[in-house]
């Protein structure tokens, strides 16, 4: 298993689009972080309120990204054909499905650790020429939320390529469902009186694990969420590959 | 070992495989071959685990492939379709392997100086020739020194000294007690290769046997021109051998020249011509898959 989870990692190391999803982690959260300090009032900026969010927010590429990349640890396998020489090593699919998981929880958690570092990094620099100390022990007692929610929509994300193998449809799909179909259903759900269960539809759910505002649900209550999302998904992942014939 | 009992294989309406019984023996090198279309991939595939038969079994080695211990360690494959990243390099998707089954990076360098590709290894493998990728897909399956190799098509794009070079590395190999099955559309591209032939046409098995049968179906009938050719057809069915009348003289006898002549000889038969009439390896191929070339255009 180690194995496996370590050439899983170096796929992705090895090829350049993870590296683009790195670049766009970093300056995202660069532009977000210096966004932030920037349109705020000298006073607020030492409010330790802000900068517990101006960390968590800086995080937030990281989640959507891990969602991305973590589908693209498994779509590009059928995207280039490579999925048969991965099955050919790890014939036992569903080893394969759970080392996939693992390869997107570790993927959202290297994009979590990047844009921390960077978020951090502007911080720091732009807070220190403003003569405004950072107090990131307020903020260290949350961080673990902005990591935990990566690694999870990380996992999540690979799951859904487990589920739905082709790159575009996968992307397309997920785009579509957040933008078009979710936001259809919330309508649908208001006209029934049943608002409340938006907020447990999927991407509610993994928007709102990003989210460092605590509108909505509890970040417990969201985190459980994503992890029955997550499970319904690595179950249909798993079921799916399992069947599939590899013909190309 | 591989074996393939009963396989059937459909793909919606489209039968692939047809009931398919063989068995490749280890410390041999087995072809398997039939016409584009005939099944050859699918059955590779369904031995490999990658797709999941209607009906039957396939056993690599004594179990189904997807229960082997550490299978990348113990079969080789080469599959028809390209199966390595483009972006990646080829020494990173052999690094990519040998990560996944623990094998050590010294094994990648020396599989890729068996291949011929040390210096190409650093590039990326869009930038590959259909040779080299070819080559690259043998260092693959080579990767784990394998008990059991599975090459679908590995000529394919190789110059002739590639193909002479695996020629010769195949039968080392064989020689080792090894377990290879290689497939083809072309018989006689693997004709001096292989020690038995699989052909198989619409997804069943048409002949299972030595490649030395195979030869000796190719050595065929015997050609006799006579002035006397009635009277030595004649002669030749009182002996109870087949002929055929050519035109012009010229029989096709179904018996060896030295009878043909001993005949002729004994009753006084002037002979003109007499020729075997051997047919190629390809004649003999279609003939036993029943593949018309002219209906082969499309």
């Amino acid at each position: 298993m180690t194995n496996l989870l370590g050439a899983e990692l170096l796929k992705l190391r090895t090829i350049r689009a993870t590296w683009g999803y790195a670049l766009a982690a970093v300056g995202f959260a660069g532009l977000m972080t210096a966004g932030n300090i920037g349109s705020r009032a000298e006073l607020e900026r030492f409010d330790p309120e802000f900068q517990f969010k101006l960390v968590l927010d800086g995080l937030f590429p990281a989640v959507i990204l891990a969602l991305l990349l973590g589908m693209l640890l498994v779509t590009n396998e059928f995207r280039h054909g490579t999925i048969a020489r991965t099955l050919l090593v790890t014939p036992r699919r569903r080893i394969l499905v759970a080392v996939k998981l693992l390869a997107g929880t570790a993927a959202g958690l290297g994009l979590a650790l990047l844009t921390f570092a960077t978020t951090t990094a502007v911080a720091v620099i732009w807070l220190s020429i403003l003569d405004v100390p950072l107090e990131l022990g307020e903020a260290g007692g949350g961080l673990w939320r902005g990591f935990l929610a990566a690694a999870l929509v990380g996992t999540f994300g690979a799951a859904v390529g487990g589920v739905v193998h082709s790159q575009v449809g996968a992307l397309v799909g997920t785009l579509v469902w957040i933008f078009v179909a979710e936001p259809i259903v919330w309508v649908l759900l208001g006209l029934v009186d049943l608002d409340g269960v938006s907020e447990y539809l999927p991407a509610a759910t993994v928007l709102g694990i990003a989210d460092s505002e605590g509108e909505g649900l509890s970040y417990a209550a969201t985190t459980a969420n994503l992890l029955g999302w997550l499970a319904v998904a690595a179950v249909l992942a798993a079921f799916r590959t399992e069947r599939r014939d590899i013909t190309s | 070992m591989i074996e393939v009992e009963g396989l059937t294989k459909r793909f919606g309406s489209t039968l692939a495989v047809d009931d398919l019984s063989f068995t490749v023996k280890p410390g041999a090198v087995t072809g398997f071959l039939g016409p584009n279309g005939a099944g050859k991939s699918t059955t590779m595939r369904a031995i490999l685990g990658l797709v999941w038969p209607t009906a039957g079994r396939t056993a690599v080695l004594g179990s189904p492939y997807r229960e082997l211990d550490r299978p990348a360690r113990r079969v080789g494959v080469l599959l028809e379709t390209f199966d390595a990243h483009p972006g990646r390099s080829g020494r990173n998707h052999l690094r990519v392997l040998a990560s996944a089954v623990g094998i050590p990076r010294s094994r990648v360098e020396e599989v890729l100086a068996l291949v011929d590709l040390t210096e190409a290894g650093r590039r990326r493998v869009k930038g590959y020739s259909l040779g080299m990728r070819q080559r690259l897909g043998l260092a693959a399956a080579l990767l784990g020194d394998p008990e059991v190799l599975v090459l679908d098509e590995p000529a394919n794009g190789l110059d002739p000294q590639g193909i002479r070079w695996l020629r010769g590395f195949l039968r080392s190999l064989a020689s080792e007690g090894r377990t290879i099955l290689i497939s083809s559309h072309v018989l006689a591209e693997v004709a001096q290769t292989v020690d038995e032939v699989v052909i198989i046409h619409h997804g069943k098995l048409i002949r299972h046997a030595a490649m030395a049968e195979v030869e000796a179906m190719a050595a065929g009938a015997t050609r006799v021109r006579s002035p006397e050719a009635d009277r030595l057809a004649a002669l030749l069915i009182r002996e109870s051998v087949d002929v055929r009348a050519a035109g012009d003289g010229r029989l096709t006898v179904a018996g060896t020249p030295e009878r043909v002549g001993e005949i002729a000889a004994a009753n006084g038969v002037v002979l003109h011509e007499l020729t075997v009439e051997r047919a190629t390896l390809e004649e003999v191929f279609l003939e036993l898959t029943g593949d018309d070339p002219g209906e082969r255009g499309a």
